[in-house]
């Protein structure tokens, strides 16, 4: 196993640049998940370390090794797809094999390394069906086992549990996470979905256009969000966005734009006189408390363990998680407030967090 | 009768019994047509000289083998049907192998140009290669190949790339390209993922491109008799014609060859009937 490194890489299709210089640090054994919305590079990002795609500029190593100009099966890496790509006319077993045998590995090993795939995949009775003869569930299993028997530097995921339901895919996020920990293998794995980001990785790395907005542990991007774009994106429901100003003064007051106030705690001094963008998480309002404003409650959703209320406050809309359960009714007011409740603070303009 | 109205109501459409009943008539009539030179060529092989000439159209008095055995105890008639099978095996052979390797650099490979290539090739479809006799001729005498096999195989290759080229590209097409990114990571090229991944995925097609190519050369005709001169390299367009001057009188024996010679274009045909229809429709249906 080996760490992962990629240096300023840059990605052009002819004259457009869609990866502007990317630099991360994937440590061995790490489980890194890429995250972000469509169309932001991740698979492009991916398909770069893969070698499916050219590296226009930067350098991408494996394992201490620069790997630019390295074809990809002398990469060290196995790649799990979206759409499984396993071989049609292949059982499942020349399809876990099929790369040992291009390398020309002799038939006992093939078998040999088959079977161990099979038996931690839980793949023994399937070996000898062809992969339309399998489930979805199943189908990503050999797509796994593929890539185990392999024994790669670094597993590379694309996506890959998108095509399933919803049931089995928290299923397979549990069983992917729990190989790779038995494998103590380094992995790079590219979602959309920031959920799947936080239950799986060791650290996350959140894209937007190209560009990485921030890295960290899935908690420190959770608590410590470096802009309002990271935010906005991890965490569901989404953070609630307040647009307005902190007044200072014995105690910080923020304004909102249509002239609401509300005492705060505490402030950053960055933030002070200026225009902001106040963050605050759903599960962190609460009902009542000293500095509680008038909500008016528009949609209630009960979904048994939490009650998600879908609330506005003068002109800005909010989402509010409460796990108690609340008697409330659309069109009554609740007071909510979020005493105690870590606010985040970012520059209206440029939406990079404010700090003391 | 009943039979084809069942096939009308599972589509879902009912018809008339009317309808149904010309429908039918209809497609009698156009079977007819199709079907009975083809018998009568098959019966008149059975009757003596006398008999065709009373009764050219009916089912023979006596069942007469001679005519058959006659031809089949020959010589000419294996001769013909060698030389056909040789020069048909051969042109569907170069056919498929260079046919499905320029389809796949069409297919995914970029290249300086790869599209005026590609069109310059589908050029081929608008030329009939009757119209190209004359030019073909003098390559094929300038290559030094009149007179021999490679002089007619050759041209046919020629002449069915376009189609074989179109065929095969669309289907390579078809394949997913996350297949060949996952070939790229087990270590194939493309030559690999050509040998390995799209040639066995690419059966139906290659039949369809296979039996076109074999029922063209196996019906060629002008081709071979301009560019063969010896009768012992005759295929068997030109081994009945041949045969005809040979016996021009003994009908029944021409219609006998004739039979013998077409059976295994038919044959083949109807084996593979089956591949053609999937290969040409291939696609046009999510499978």
């Amino acid at each position: 196993m080996a760490g992962l490194e990629l240096e300023r890489v840059v990605k052009r299709f002819g004259e457009v640049e869609v990866i502007h210089g990317v630099s991360m640090r994937i440590e061995d054994g790490e489980f890194a998940v890429l995250v972000g919305p469509s169309g932001c590079g991740k698979s492009t990002l991916l398909r770069m370390i893969a070698g499916l795609d050219s590296v226009s500029s930067g350098i991408v190593r494996i394992g201490g090794r620069t790997v630019n100009h390295v074809a990809p099966k002398d990469r060290d890496i196995a790649m799990v797809f979206q759409n499984y790509a396993l071989y049609p006319h292949m059982t499942v077993a020349r399809n876990m094999s099929f790369a040992l045998e291009i390398a020309g590995a002799p038939k006992s090993v093939r078998d040999e390394k088959v079977a161990r795939a099979a038996e931690i995949l839980g793949l023994q009775t399937l070996l000898g069906r062809f992969p339309r003869q399998l489930s979805g569930g199943q189908r990503q299993r050999v797509a796994m086992g593929r890539a185990i028997v392999r024994d790669p530097q670094v597993f590379l995921f694309d996506e890959p549990l998108s095509n399933l339901d919803a049931k089995l895919r928290v299923q397979m996020r549990a069983e992917i996470k729990n190989l790779q920990q038995r494998l103590s293998a380094t992995a790079v794995y590219v979602t959309h979905d920031q959920i799947e980001a936080m239950t799986m990785a060791d650290r996350i790395v959140v894209l937007r256009d190209g560009s990485v907005e921030q890295i960290g542990s899935p908690l420190e991007v959770y608590d410590r969000p470096a802009n309002s774009f990271v935010g906005g994106f991890i965490g569901s429901p989404a953070m609630n966005m307040l647009n307005g100003r902190i007044e200072g003064g014995d105690r910080p007051r923020f304004l909102t734009n249509d002239g609401l106030a509300i005492v705060l705690p505490s402030a950053p001094h960055a933030a002070l006189g200026r225009a902001i963008t106040l963050g605050v998480r759903p599960e962190h309002l609460t009902v009542g408390g000293p500095s509680a404003f008038a909500a008016q409650v528009e949609i209630v959703e009960p979904t048994g363990a939490e009650t998600v209320l879908n609330v506005s406050w003068g002109s800005a809309s909010l989402v509010c998680v409460l796990h108690a359960r609340v008697a409330a009714r659309p069109g009554e007011t609740l007071p909510l407030g979020f005493d105690g409740a870590p606010l985040h603070f970012f520059d209206a303009a440029t939406g990079v967090a404010l700090a003391d | 009768m009943t039979e084809a109205v069942g096939v009308f109501e599972e589509v879902g459409r009912p018809r008339l019994p009317v309808a149904a009943a010309l429908r039918l008539a209809a497609l009698v009539v156009l079977a007819t047509i199709v079907l009975y030179p083809l018998l009568a060529t098959v019966l008149d092989g059975f009757k003596s000289l006398g008999e065709l000439h009373d009764n050219p159209l009916g089912l023979p008095r006596q069942w007469d083998w001679s005519n058959y055995w006659a031809i089949l105890g020959g010589g000419a008639y294996w001769r013909v049907l060698g030389n056909s099978l040789a020069i048909a095996l051969a042109t569907v052979f170069l056919t498929l192998v260079v046919g499905a390797m320029a389809a796949f650099a069409f297919a995914h490979i970029k290249f300086f140009g790869d599209r005026y290539l590609y069109a310059y090739l589908q050029l081929g479809l608008l030329f009939p290669s009757t119209a190209a006799i004359l030019p073909v001729f003098i390559k094929v005498r300038d290559l030094g190949l009149l007179d021999s096999y490679w002089g007619v195989i050759l041209p046919q290759v020629a002449f069915a790339l376009s189609m074989a080229v179109l065929l095969l590209r669309n289907a390579f097409k078809q394949i997913p390209s996350e297949l060949f990114d996952a070939a790229l990571i087990d270590g194939c090229g493309y030559f690999r993922f050509f040998r390995h991944v799209t040639l066995p995925l690419s059966g139906p097609i290659l039949s369809t491109v296979a039996v076109i190519g074999f029922v063209n050369s196996w019906n060629g005709y002008l081709l071979p008799l301009v560019v063969l001169d010896s009768e012992s390299r005759y295929p068997w367009t030109l081994g009945l014609m041949a045969y005809q001057g040979q016996y021009s009188t003994s009908w029944q024996l021409v219609l006998a060859f004739i039979t013998l010679t077409i059976l295994p274009a038919i044959l083949m045909f109807l084996i593979a009937q089956r591949y053609i229809v999937e290969g040409l429709t291939a696609g046009a249906v999510k499978g």
